[in-house]
């Protein structure tokens, strides 16, 4: 295995006649054998981005390199990619054997081979046996899986998957996270998974790539970026938060709902104003005595893992609290939290001087 | 037909009678010995024997069909490669001028399709026959095959082509692999359609046959005219059940391919 980034982005932008900018100068490196997610809203650019990869688009300005060349004028059905599309596209006029054929008969593969890497590849998505249906007699799940084989029969360097799991039912989903993620380790290739879905995105994914309006806002593991997102939009984003303003006092001390709080933050510049997020299951409920925060529970929604509370401060900031306690709607409690429960977030901050003044304090015993 | 009352259904089948009882009352006399139409003598074969037994009308049976396969065939090679380029055509302009250019070629009465044909190849001082009814009959039958292959393929889901790119497949294979396999039962439908058009095309026919060559609608009608023999209607009985085969072939078809592919939803 090699340094040498499988897939690297430098400067890529994608415009449609004058106005329409669907990608703004975009840079990237992927590494071999990882699975990454391009995660964000609909019209954000993440598709595009895939289709470019796959070289169905052309870029308006910038590079695109595979494994170090320039891949920009390689046409689509000479690039090592891959795609398993949402609609999955699979042939309606040939049976399942066929449909995962299809890239080894392109290719002129002997007849025995094709049969045993088209049997190989069902066994991979557990579709043993099911090479003579017609696509017509199979379920959207299993649909899903032929889709899946027809792409790595071919042997690529990289796999595209454009909102694959979209089409499922949850439970069907949920599964087929699992097995996505489980494909992806035992075959060692690049997986690149486009999604909206954020739990998809953490479940599966070593790196995800949070998209907004043609951009990369952050990128980093999952956990990273659950714990310290970069900005409002993020947090808002990837699971649920509280957000409210506040002020940065000195290092390791925030001001926000009149309070001022200890936190593990630093590297700011005194007094500047910011932004805060803590996690609803980071909040804890407690007696009004003992609480940081003293709240008033506004609604209560049971979510079967956990009870769901809204409640309001007295300067009118919500709380979201997820906690396995119950309370009475209309009480007065109290909300306890760690320093580590703090996020700051500066305004307009970008990523690179982010995750700069993120290492200059980490060293000094953040708990990881 | 679940929620047709009674009475509709009555109406359906005098609409169906009428429509249906002058070829049955000709095919009905068809068989009959008296030599007229007016009173039922006998049953005979004789006029059918008749029909056979001309070997200049069996000649122009065989021209009829000739040009019916040929020009049918043409058609559906020139109306899929036309559908083809009127739908992957970039310019949205241009794109909807062809496909009304085509539909108003359809609703154009024949007369002035033959009529046209006929001042072209006058003036281009072509020989009228074979040649000039074979290519009048390919141009009318164009735009029915452009007709019966567009919805295939405006149906057919773009990310089916980028998939065979995806997997491989150059421009060429996209076409032989993908395209034409999805779109069979429309080319299918269209070369039926053609083929009954081309078959009982009088019209057209009419203006652009001569020096000696006839197709077998020209024939009958100039036979009626010469005067009325039976086996007018031995033939045109026989034309009816020909045709009557094709329309079901062409309904066979469609119905397997409908099967085929109504289960692909998402």
């Amino acid at each position: 295995m090699t340094k040498q980034p499988i897939i690297r982005f430098d400067g890529v932008s994608k415009r449609y006649g004058d106005d329409a900018t669907i990608l703004d100068d975009i840079s990237f490196e992927m590494e071999r054998g990882k699975f990454y997610t391009l995660l964000g809203p609909s019209g954000c650019g993440k598709t595009t981005i895939l289709r470019l990869i796959a070289g169905f688009i052309e870029p308006t300005a910038g590079q695109i390199l595979f494994d170090g060349k320039n891949i920009n004028d390689v046409p689509p059905n000479e690039r090592q990619v891959n795609t398993v599309f949402q609609d999955y596209a699979l042939f309606p006029h040939l049976n399942v054997f066929e449909n995962v054929a299809f890239g080894l008969r392109i290719k002129k593969v002997k007849g025995p081979e094709v049969k045993r890497r088209v049997e190989e590849a069902l066994r991979f998505v557990n579709l043993e046996g099911y090479g003579g249906r017609e696509i017509s007699e199979m379920s959207g799940g299993q649909r899903q899986r032929v889709a899946i084989a027809r792409a790595i029969v071919n042997d690529p360097e990289v796999i595209l998957l454009d909102e694959p799991l979209s089409a499922l039912d949850l439970k069907l989903r949920t599964e087929m996270q699992y097995e996505l993620r489980e494909l992806q380790q035992r075959l060692g290739k690049t997986f690149i998974f486009v999604t909206h879905d954020q739990e998809e995105a953490l479940a599966m994914s070593d790196e995800i790539f949070v998209m907004n309006a043609g951009q990369i806002i952050q990128s980093g593991t999952p956990i990273d970026i659950y714990d310290e997102p970069i900005s409002r939009f993020v947090a808002d984003f990837i699971g649920e938060s509280n957000i409210v303003d506040g002020v940065m006092i000195r290092d390791q001390l925030v001001l926000f709902a009149g309070k001022e709080f200890e936190c593990v933050d630093a590297g700011l510049d005194p007094n500047e104003k910011i932004e805060v997020v803590i996690r609803p299951e980071d909040l804890e409920i407690t007696s009004p005595e003992k609480g940081k925060l003293v709240v008033t529970v506004d609604t209560q929604l049971f979510r079967g893992v956990h009870y769901e509370l809204s409640t309001y401060d007295k300067d009118g900031n919500e709380w979201l609290v997820h906690s396995t306690k119950k309370a009475q709607v209309g009480d007065e409690i109290g909300l306890d939290f760690d320093p580590e429960a703090i996020h700051v977030m500066r305004l307009n901050e970008s990523e690179e001087d982010f995750d700069r003044r993120l290492e200059s304090y980490e060293v000094t015993g953040h708990a990881e | 037909m679940a929620g047709t009352g009674k009475g509709q259904k009555l109406f359906l089948g005098l609409v169906f009678l009428i429509l249906y009882a002058p070829i049955f009352f000709l095919i009905f006399y068809s068989f009959n010995s008296g030599g007229t139409m007016t009173s039922f003598e006998s049953f005979t074969w004789e006029h059918y024997a008749a029909v056979f037994e001309d070997t200049r009308l069996i000649m122009i049976v065989f021209n009829t069909v000739i040009v019916a396969l040929l020009s049918s065939l043409l058609a559906t090679t020139i109306g899929v490669l036309g559908a083809l380029a009127i739908v992957y055509m970039k310019n949205r302009k241009l794109r909807s001028t062809l496909l009304s250019l085509n539909n108003v070629l359809i609703v154009s009465p024949d007369v002035i399709i033959g009529a046209s044909f006929l001042i072209l190849f006058t003036a281009l001082g072509v020989k009228l026959g074979f040649t000039s009814v074979l290519v009048s009959h390919v141009a009318f039958s164009v735009p029915i095959v452009v007709l019966m292959v567009l919805p295939k393929l405006l149906e057919m889901s773009n990310s089916l082509i980028d998939a065979a790119r995806d997997l491989g497949a150059s421009g060429k294979d996209v076409l032989t692999r993908v395209i034409i396999p999805y779109i069979k039962p429309g080319i299918f439908a269209g070369f039926f359609l053609a083929l009954t058009y081309s078959l009982d095309d009088f019209a057209v026919t009419f203006f652009v046959t001569g020096n000696g060559f006839s197709t077998l609608s020209v024939e009958i009608y100039s036979m009626a005219r010469a005067g009325i023999t039976l086996t007018i209607n031995a033939l045109s009985g026989l034309l009816f059940i020909v045709t009557v085969g094709l329309v079901l072939g062409y309904y066979a078809l469609n119905r397997r391919s409908k099967t085929l592919f109504t289960g692909v939803k998402r």
